[in-house]
This record gives structure tokens, sequence and C-alpha cells, in this order.
């Protein structure tokens, strides 16, 4: 569209309104006065697109802003409006004719009210995947097709009472995301999406499993905290599910899905400049990626592994208190957990205020425990409170229950060993390989016990295990002695059936001669 | 010169009780030839001698071994492991039965070359035959004893041979197997075949054997025959060639020893059914030369299926073979018939070949 007859258009327009002005009155007049204030600037009007071309007089808002009131004239503030967007861009039809009919008219492309489920497609004539120049202008991208592939999109192919675009982002007064006004505003989009989430009667028609009390506990946490407080920087509802390619949490799709969850919650706490105002530390996701549990879930793909929400909570995160840590590492670590809360550290970290399990073993940065843990040197964990010296009451217990666990775990590997090299050798040690399945046990059970601190607690769970370790060890020593008999017997018995040929041999030399003497 | 001989009383309690001038007659009148082929003439006693391993063996064996889904491999392991010198028998076992197979082969071919199977010994020729055959059908239903995976497969695919045989195929297939599947019915079957029905024909037939050749003597090399002015030189059969019949068994004791210490007879990995078969299956060595030759055959040949031609083909050959004393027509001139000799060369690098690229 040319300059110049722009310009000529909203001289009109304008001397119109000034016409309308001074007559004062009449319905003619109210839609003349309509057209040039709900004009939208020429610039800023669509072209050549799925949205409607420009009416040079809008008759439908001229009308409907009469007929229908608050709807029309909330649309005076859309931010659709604002971009030359008219009634007929949504509504189809032909702005331009003054008669209803005609304006209205089916073969002018009038569409009326969409229903529900026609919705998300009709806003996709912009907001999808199809391409334009007003598209271009705007930036827009595929919401639409987001919103269809996803959760949301599926429930409202399978119930018209679904949500679909305008449930979140209004109807006529659509405003921008970064309109504090727009009900998907920061500060606004936890209580929008709370209207559906948390309301337990809309939602049974959809997913009755699903909780709804999300919006109470975001309220609980740190986020929702800092939400309420009116921080348009702390995370929200779509900071973690997405906007539109929002997936349930089982499909992989999601961001919220178990293996992505940490790389979610980094773009947020890996960001040095995002998080510099709260002076929180943004190495969580390094380290938890190098911690046992980052590699289970991330690496390994064990589902069951534990991200940052096992944790810290989903929708009421925050960090464990001092008092809780052993209770949320005991969810799943139960027996660890129970043992070190009967234990004397219970107590005595109490006290001095520490963390429960994270003082030994870390928090994002969970490694794999080894038994060098326990003990004096390298790799303690109990250096840092206890000494080696007999003043230490602890110390005998520290190097007994470390004694206990290296018989176990290195007596093991030896008799594996031993039995390997008796396989290499031919032997049959299938029994004494199997017995030491029996040796998990003891394995797993004594380790646990080691969160008892207490003597004896680890020797008594050790012990089955030691003597099994002990048999199969014995046993593989008995294959390669074995072993070596066979061979021997067999050197012996080869030597004796040697002998025999030869003196066989000879006798038959000497019958064989007597008989040729006796011939002679 | 007669020597006064010391009789011992045991001897002389014996001689007291029995009349054994037949014997001693029979001990001083048998001979064997005695020329360049001579040597040939030690596979039957080594044959014999296998056998009498096998009967042995097999014997401590059967004092532990349980046929069942439960208990075949677990006993067969038990006797490996647990059973003193257990491991010595059972791989001595396994080893013998292969050489026996091996010695029964080599015996076979000595005869068809020497063409000792003519007229006289026709018949010795057919139990011969019927020997090797039942050696075979001893190693095959011994094979799946230890009921360990190898064993399962090569037993289904070898069961399934059967199966192509015209009309009464799947018939015959189902009655090796006991059932339509290799299942725990056909080990017991096999079992049942393996300690009691061929040990029993086996026997029979082998007595047969032995009783043929005592009575018509060792054949003689034919160029004797052709030759009338040929220098015949015959050894005692004893003590001559029975010490050295001996000295041969005791050579074959020594390699069956180290073979069965330096290389035990592995167990293998139980019978899993729901698995699928491994990558490789063959079946055992003697069997190798007809099964890699089936995979030759086209998969129709003149409207037939072609591996149903094969197998018909082997058994055709087989009974060609075993018939040879009635088809072999000697020359005008009483000769050797020398399309036998290249026959048999024929088939013997055919087996030959035929099992070296099945091993590879």
């Amino acid at each position: 569209m040319s300059a110049a007859p722009m310009q000529g258009w909203r001289r009109a327009a304008a001397l119109a309104t000034l016409a309308a002005a001074l007559a004062g009155g009449g319905a003619a007049a109210v839609v003349m006065a309509a057209e040039p204030a709900g004009t939208p600037p020429a610039q800023q009007r669509p072209a050549g697109s799925a949205a409607a071309q420009p009416a040079a007089v809008d008759h439908c808002l001229g009308c409907h802003t009469e007929l229908d009131g608050p709807e029309a004239k909330g649309f005076r503030t859309d931010v659709h409006f604002r971009a030359g967007v008219t009634c007929a861009g949504c509504h189809g039809g032909d702005a331009s004719k003054e008669d209803k009919d005609e304006a209205m008219s089916p073969a002018a492309g009038f569409r009326g009210k969409p229903r529900p489920a026609a919705i998300p497609e009709m806003c996709g004539r912009c907001h999808g995947a199809s391409a334009s120049p007003f598209k271009t202008r705007h930036k827009l991208g595929d919401a639409a097709g987001a919103f269809l592939g996803g959760a949301h999109g599926t429930a409202l192919k399978g119930n018209a009472a679904g949500p679909q675009c305008v449930s979140c982002h209004g109807v006529h007064g659509i405003a921008a995301v970064s309109d504090p006004r727009s009900p998907v505003y920061p500060t606004n989009v936890t209580r929008t999406c709370a209207r559906c989430h948390g309301d337990p009667a809309y939602m049974r028609q959809f997913n009755p499993g699903l909780p709804v009390d999300q919006y109470e506990k975001y309220l609980t946490s740190v986020h929702g905290d800092r939400n309420r407080k009116g921080d348009v920087r702390a995370a929200t509802c779509v900071s973690c599910h997405s906007n539109h390619a929002i997936y349930q949490v089982k499909d992989p799709r999601s961001a919220v899905y178990p293996t992505r969850v940490p790389e979610t919650c980094g773009k947020c706490h890996s960001d040095k400049a995002r998080m510099a105002p709260y002076g929180i530390p943004t190495d969580q996701l390094e380290k938890y990626r190098q911690s046992v549990h980052g590699i289970a879930l991330l690496k390994n793909s064990d589902l069951n592994a534990p991200a940052c929400n096992s944790c810290h909570g989903n929708h009421g995160a925050a960090p464990p208190g001092v008092r809780s840590v052993a209770g949320v590492c005991g969810t799943c670590h139960q027996a660890n957990a129970e043992l070190f809360d009967k234990s004397k550290h219970r107590a005595a970290f109490d006290s001095q205020g520490l963390p429960g399990c994270v003082v030994c073993h870390g928090n994002h940065r969970v490694d794999r425990p080894t038994d060098s843990m326990i003990g004096f040197g390298k790799g303690s964990a109990c250096e840092s409170c206890h000494a080696n010296q007999p003043s230490d009451p602890a110390a005998s217990i520290i190097l007994q229950t470390r004694a206990t666990l290296d018989s176990l775990f290195a007596g093991r590997a030896e008799a594996e060993k031993l039995l390997s090299r008796a396989e290499q050798l031919g032997m049959d040690i299938a029994e004494a390989r199997y017995s030491l399945k029996a040796v998990n046990q003891a394995q797993v059970e004594s380790r646990v016990k080691v969160h008892a601190f207490e003597k004896g607690a680890v020797e008594a769970s050790a012990a089955p295990g030691i003597k099994v370790v002990s048999a199969a060890r014995a046993a593989a020593l008995a294959a390669i002695r074995e072993y070596h008999f066979r061979r021997q017997g067999l050197g012996v018995a080869t030597l004796i059936i040697t002998a025999l040929v030869v003196l066989l041999y000879l006798k038959i030399r000497q019958i064989e001669r007597r008989q040729k003497h006796e011939e002679r | 010169m007669a020597h006064e001989r010391r009789v011992s009383p045991v001897e002389k309690a014996i001689r007291e009780r029995f009349d054994l001038s037949y014997v001693e007659h029979m001990a001083a009148e048998k001979k064997v030839p005695q020329f360049r082929g001579s040597f040939w003439y030690y596979f039957g006693g080594v044959s014999l001698f296998l056998f009498i391993v096998q009967v042995v063996t097999g014997i401590l064996l059967l004092m532990y071994y349980q046929p069942g889904e439960q208990t075949a491999f677990e006993s067969v392991r038990f006797i490996i492991t647990k059973v003193k010198f257990g491991w010595l028998i059972r791989s001595i076992h396994s080893w013998s039965a292969n050489l026996m197979v091996a010695s029964v082969f080599i015996h076979m071919f000595s005869v068809y070359f020497s063409r000792a199977f003519r007229k006289p010994r026709e018949l010795t020729w057919f139990t011969g035959f019927t020997l090797l055959a039942l050696s075979l059908g001893f190693g095959f239903s011994g094979y799946l004893l230890p009921w360990n995976t190898l064993s399962y497969f090569a037993t289904k695919v070898g069961t399934q041979m059967m199966a192509v045989v015209p009309g009464i195929g799947p018939q015959l297939m189902e009655i090796l197997r006991a059932g339509k599947e290799v299942s725990t019915a056909t080990l017991t079957r096999f079992f049942g075949l393996h300690v009691a029905v061929l040990p029993g024909v086996f026997t029979l037939v082998l007595g047969a054997h032995l009783l043929l050749i005592q009575l018509q003597g060792i054949a003689e090399p034919e160029s004797w025959e052709h030759d009338r002015g040929a220098r015949r030189r015959y050894m005692p059969f004893f003590p001559n060639f029975v010490l050295r019949d001996l000295l041969l068994w005791l050579i074959v004791l020594n390699v069956l020893a180290i073979l069965a210490v330096a290389f035990p007879w592995e167990l293998g990995r139980k019978v899993d059914t729901l698995a699928s078969a491994p990558a490789g299956i063959k079946p055992e060595w003697y069997f190798l030369f007809m099964y890699q030759s089936l995979k030759y055959f086209p998969a129709t040949v003149l409207g037939m299926e072609g591996e149903a031609l094969g197998v018909g083909l082997f058994g055709v050959a087989g009974l060609m073979w075993f018939l040879v004393p009635l088809w072999d027509a000697r020359t005008p001139a009483g000769l050797r018939n020398r399309i036998i000799t290249w026959l048999g060369v024929v088939v013997v690098m055919f087996i030959i070949v035929m099992t070296i690229v099945g091993l590879r």
C-alpha cells in the first residue's frame, strides 16, 4: 500500500470525525465517529494475508460498539486492533459494507462467532505455520500449531470445554504478554493457569488424576513468593512447562519430562546474569550432571533417578531446610536415613546446625560413595570431624568398619579373580561363581549399616557375605590345585602307559626273535 | 622244540574242568597275513577297544546321570564337578566316542579299498556297516543327553532332516522326537536308545561280526589270490598280533588321556527352549559332510524339494555302499574292479572336502 493513498484516507477519516462531532449525535454519526477513532494506524494494517483487508470504514466495529457494548469496545484496546487487525480479520465478512446482510454474508467469508474447537485454527491463520508478510512483520511463530500438538490441544480435540487460545489470552481485549493487563503477564499467568488447574470439577473432565493444588504449592515456593511480590523474572508455570507447546509430564517432548527437568531448571539457574540479583550460585546443573544421580538419569536414562524436583519439590520448589535434608534424601534412601536418625550423628549434627546427609555426600554433586570415605586419609569423609587418635573414641569404630568392608569387597574381588583364573584353566567354577550372588545382599546391607555409626553394626551384616567369599575363594584355589593335580596325574599316567608300550614292544621283539630262532 | 611248561594252579584248575583243546587249536592256527597294508588291520581292534572304553565309562556315567528337564544338565555338572574323577570319565567318554566313529570309518574304508567285502565275507561287511550306522546312532543320541544349548539345537536340526523323507517323513520325525518338538520326551527317548536299545543291538551285531571273522579268518590281500607265486607271510594271531594290538590300544589310551585332560569336553549352557538358535549351529563332525552338502541343493529340483532330494540321494548312496558286495562285479580275468577304487576315492575326497568346508 503506497503512502499517498494512505494519507488521503486518513485525512478523509479525520474530516468525517470532525463532521460527526459537529453533528452531535445520531447513529450514523456514531458509526462515523467510531471509524476514525477505531481505525488502526495505516502502517499497522495487515496486508494481503489471512487477516482482512482494512475497510475504508469499519462498519462492524461501529455497529457492534453500539449493539454489544463492552466486547466491541474492549477490542479497541486489543493488541490486534493496534496492529491493524479488524473484526473481519477474525470473524470474516466485509467491514466496508454498511448493510448488515452484505457485511455478514457467507459469500463475503463471514464466519461469525467460531466454535471453541475452531478457535485455535482461526487464530492460527496468523499465529500458525503459514507464512505471510503480516506474520513476518510482527514476528509471529507457530503458537497455534504448538498448542494443538500439545496436551491442551489434545484435551480440546476430545472435549469442546477444553482450553483454547482465548482461555488464557482473553477474547476482545487481548493484551501483549509484556502488558501487565494481560492474563499471561508473568505476575498474572499463574492465576490464569490456576483458573482451570485449580478447579477439580473442571479438571476432572480431562485428567481426574492430575492434582489441582499446583497454584497453592506455587505460592509457598520461592518462585511463587517472588512472583507475588511482583518479580517478573521469577519462574512461573510457563517458565517450566512452556507456553504453547505444553505436554504431559510423561511425554518425552515435555520440558518437565524427568530427563529434561535438570536442563529446564538450568535454563534460569545456570544463567549467571539472571541469577546475579539473587546471589544464587549457577553451578548446580554442572555439578548435578557429574553426580551419581545425574549420571543415572541423564546418561543411563534411569527415570527413577532423582532430578532437581525430586529434592526441591516441583510446584512448591524450595531448598530443603537443614533439619529436612535427611528426610528428603530418606524418601529414596530410607534405610540409611532411618539409621542416621537413630545414630549419635543426628543429635551432634543438629546441635551444630549441620544439614545431615549433605555434610558427607554433598548436595548437587553427590558422588558415588566409596569405602574410602570411611577411614582416614584420601577421600575420607570422617576426617573433617574425627581424628585418627586414641583420644577420639570414634576412631576405632571407623577403622574397624573400614576393615570389615575391605574384607568383604576386596575379598570378593580377589575371589572373582581367582575364579576367573580357574575358569581360564578350563575348570568348572559355575557353582562358586553363582554363590557369590548371595554376597550382593551383604554388600548392600553392610554399606547401609555404616550409617548407624556403631561398633559391630557393619560386622553383623558383612559376616554372612565374608563367609561366602571365603568359601568361593577356597573353591577357586581348590579348582586351581585340581587343575595342576590333573596335569601331574596325566604326566604320571602318560609315563606309565609309555613305559608299558616300550616294555610291550620289547616283549614282542623278544618273542619274535625267539620264534625266528625256533624256526631256524 | 617243546618246553616243559610250568602250569599255574588256576590254569590247572581250569584245565581239570574244561577241555581247552579247541581254543588252543584255534589260537595256534589263527594267522594274520603280513604285508605292506597289514597296518590297516589294526583299526578293527582299535574300534573294539574304543567300544569297550565307551561301555565302561558309559556304565560309570550311568550311575550318576539322570535324564529330565531339571536333572539332565545338572547331573552332568555334578559328575564333572563333584564326582571323584567324574570329569575324567565324562571327558574320556566324549573323546572316545569321537575317536571310535573315526576309527570305524577308517576300518570301513580299509576293508572297502582292500575289497575284503567280497565273497565269502559279504555278511561281515553287512554287519560292519550296521555297526557303523549304530555308532552314528550312539553319537547322535548321546550328544543330546547333557541337555545343553548346542546339543538341543543340533538335535532339532538333525531330526528335522527326517521330515523331508517323502511320505512318512513327518511321522518318522515325530517318532524320533517323541512329539512334534524336541523336548524332554525326546531326551528320555534318546536316553533309552543310548543306554539300552543301541548297546543291546550293537553287542549282538558285534558278536556276529567277530564270529564271522573267526569262522572265515582274516581276509588276505587280493594280490595273493591272483598271484600264485606271491610270497605269503603270516603272523601268528596269538601272541604276535594280539600283543601288537595291545600295544596300539595302549597308545590310543595315551592319546585319549591326553585329549581328555588337556582338552576337557565342555558342558556348555543349559537348554533354553525359548531362546533362538545360536549362530552357526552345526552337527557333530561325522554328520557335517551330509549337512554341508544339503546346503548346496537348490530349493527345488525338477519340482522336488531340494533338501528332500538330497536326503534321498544320501539314502540311495548309503544303500549302494551297504550293498557293494552284491553289485561289485569282478573283471572277467578275476582282477580288481578299478571302478570300486575310484568310487571309493571320490567318496573319501567328498567326505573330507565337505567336512573341512563345513568346519570353517
